[in-house]
């Protein structure tokens, strides 16, 4: 049994609106092993980067707790975190604004190593600056050119070689590859894997492209509205969806083949508001098959197959 | 009347700053049918909505630049008509949804008016008949039509991608210019608005030119394909041709980019390196210095165009020789 380097307990992150609580985040366990990647997974405003950040604590829990390597970090102090902070990192979907315009690209992966102290003889920093830009395969020439000279994908680049910097284990993936194109994508898609398989990273990879995170993850957890719905190993989200809604998102993929046609379900309507959501499934209003149950109670979360877990009622008919 | 609905021959477009000639579109070629769809597929910077520019005569001028070719809509030679026509077509013969339903609609005017405005100017009717015809264009796309005294921000990006349709249809045009209409949306509200595309499409029989990254989407609802890369069209047939027989090695590196839902592969084949720097193309084939099967004469010649149906043609020089020449393949 491998070790779990991070787990996730009934963790809510709320924030106060002119209209009410808004739930962004709403009591979600998980748990990640060491070197695993478990793709976080759902559609605008369900929740996943504000988990994300919460993980790190780049946004403060409203309750729950999230425990890295035995330690829980909300109870840490500025000193800790810090400490903290070496090992867990964080790349944005962004590479346009999370790199600061006025400094060199050999200035931005080496600030983290200055702050941090982690390397104080300047030559040295800048030989380990030039071993991280060939680890993510920026070419060297580039080393005294700004962000806004280079490309989408070399910029993606640049943010994964200053969250390498330190001493990384683990790494939070916001939509690394959704502003790129495709071809560059998979190229940033195949650089993660490789740093994971060479350094030993564990990585949440939050997305909304299931395909992504297919190729990518070997756990997926489906969010909906601040809630887990669906977590399972990869293979078996993927054969055997059991939530409606995770049915539904993976139907909805246009599939780049003109066989194997996967019948559409199409949901009506859209995303409800976050904002003091009633006692029932969040779902409800969406769901093809909700029954008077669904309207009136909220689904907890249950295993249903061995690391199959679902938060539905009708599964159990 | 023929059944060419647009035809684009020899388009070049380009974009003249001070740091030199942007060569966006270079000896473009396309045709779409009555009714028909055709997917306009490539990357960023290949030159797809500078293409969408030109058909609408909507290229900034300057620094822009249609050089030479022409553009037939409908029988129209689009190049020769004077602004005073241009503004009676766009909207009614011809119309065109952008990618951001959020930046498309005017913020301070209802949504109904903003149907209306359209219906207005192209079909000589009043106030009233054109806020009832706006209200029944909401209900086609599936917004409720009392809804149509709202404003935008009371909408979510789904439906305002439907309203920006309403307004696109609205008139009824022959020709509908869709440039990346879903990319800004969800899954579940990208499978909705492909859906409702589909079903207009055929409702109101008009030709579309869907531009798109996402070969997903492209086999979903279109008729033709045409992969675009550096300001040309280098492989162009239908869905089937393009999807079952891949000639272009960019087209195969396309698809092998993509993850296959269905198929946990170790590893992505990605193309490497990046798109040619349109102010410097290279002087052979534009492809050259990212192909897996590059050849000496590549780098020195413009690829012919090889036929291998009548809708079906490549640019490249592999086929030259060889006809039957098979790709390395590596995808499904």
């Amino acid at each position: 049994m491998s070790e779990v380097i991070l787990e996730v307990k009934n963790l809510k992150k709320y924030f106060d609106t002119p209209r009410g609580k808004l739930h962004a985040v709403d009591d979600i366990n998980f748990s990640i092993e060491k070197g695993k990647t478990l793709g976080l997974v759902g559609e605008s405003g369900c929740g996943k980067s504000t988990t994300g950040r919460v993980i790190l604590r780049l946004l403060e829990a409203t309750e729950g707790e999230v425990i890295y390597e035995g330690v829980n970090i909300n109870h840490l102090d500025k000193e800790g975190m810090r400490r903290l902070r070496k090992e867990m990192q964080i790349i944005f979907q962004d590479p346009f604004s999370s790199l600061d315009p006025r400094m060199t690209v050999s200035e931005i992966i080496e600030e983290p190593i200055k702050l941090n102290k982690i390397i104080e003889d300047p030559k040295a920093r800048f030989e380990r600056v030039l071993e991280l830009m060939d680890l993510v395969g920026l070419s060297r020439r580039l080393m005294n050119t700004y962000p806004h000279e280079l490309d989408g994908g070399r910029r993606q680049r640049i943010g994964i070689a200053r969250a390498l910097s330190l001493d990384t284990k683990f790494i939070v993936c916001d939509e690394p590859v959704s502003a790129l194109d495709v071809s560059i994508q998979a190229q940033i898609l195949n650089l993660l894997k490789e740093l994971q398989d060479k350094l030993g990273l564990t990585y949440i990879f939050i997305t909304h492209d299931l395909s992504v995170v297919n190729h990518f993850s070997d756990d997926i957890a489906v969010m909906y509205l601040g809630k887990l719905i669906e977590k399972a190993p990869a293979e078996m989200l993927f054969t055997n969806p059991i939530h409606p809604y995770t049915k539904a998102l993976l139907s909805a993929i246009p599939r780049p083949t003109l066989d194997k046609k996967v019948e559409k379900i199409i949901l009506k309507g859209e995303i409800t508001s976050p904002i003091n959501p009633q006692n029932n499934c969040r779902f409800s209003d969406r769901c093809n098959h909700a029954e008077e149950i669904c309207r009136s109670q909220e689904p907890a979360l249950e295993e249903v197959a061995p690391g199959h877990f679902v938060a539905c009622h009708l599964f159990k008919k | 009347m023929s059944d060419k609905l647009l035809k684009i021959e020899d388009l070049v477009v380009q974009y003249i700053t001070d740091d030199g000639i942007v060569e966006a579109v270079n000896g473009l070629n396309i045709t779409v049918d009555r009714g028909k769809t055709l997917g306009l597929v490539g990357e960023t910077g290949a030159g797809k909505t500078t293409t969408a520019l030109s058909i609408m005569r909507l290229i900034p001028h300057p620094p822009g630049k249609i050089i030479s070719g022409g553009i037939e809509l409908d029988g129209m030679d689009l190049l020769a008509l004077n602004e005073q026509r241009l503004e009676k077509i766009r909207g009614d013969v011809v119309s065109m949804i952008f990618q951001d339903p959020m930046t498309a609609l005017n913020p301070v005017i209802t949504v109904g008016d903003q149907i209306a405005e359209a219906i207005m100017i192209h079909q000589k009717v009043g106030q009233a008949q054109a806020s009832q015809k706006a209200r029944e264009m909401l209900e086609i796309v599936g917004i409720p039509g009392n809804r149509s005294n709202e404003y935008p921000h009371q909408f979510s990006g789904g439906m305002k991608q439907r309203v920006v349709i309403a307004i696109a249809l609205s008139c009824n045009p022959k020709l509908l210019i869709a440039d990346e209409p879903t990319t800004a949306l969800d899954v579940t509200i990208q499978a909705q608005v492909l859906e409702l595309m589909k079903s207009l499409k055929v409702k109101f029989q008009m030709g579309m030119v869907l531009i798109t990254h996402d070969l997903g989407v492209v086999a979903e609802v279109c008729d033709d394909v045409a992969i675009m890369y550096a300001g040309r069209i280098v492989e162009q047939g239908t869905l089937e041709e393009v999807f079952t027989e891949v000639k272009h090695p960019y087209t195969e590196g396309l698809f092998n980019s993509i993850p296959n839902i269905d198929d946990r592969k170790e590893k992505l084949k990605p193309i490497r390196g990046l798109m040619s720097d349109p102010y410097n193309l290279p002087k052979g084939c534009s492809f050259c210095d990212r192909c897996d099967y590059a050849m000496p004469v590549c780098e020195t010649e413009k690829p012919p165009k090889i036929y291998f149906s009548d809708t079906h043609f490549v640019e490249c020089h592999l086929y030259r020789d060889q006809q039957d020449f098979k790709l390395k393949g590596g995808m499904k």
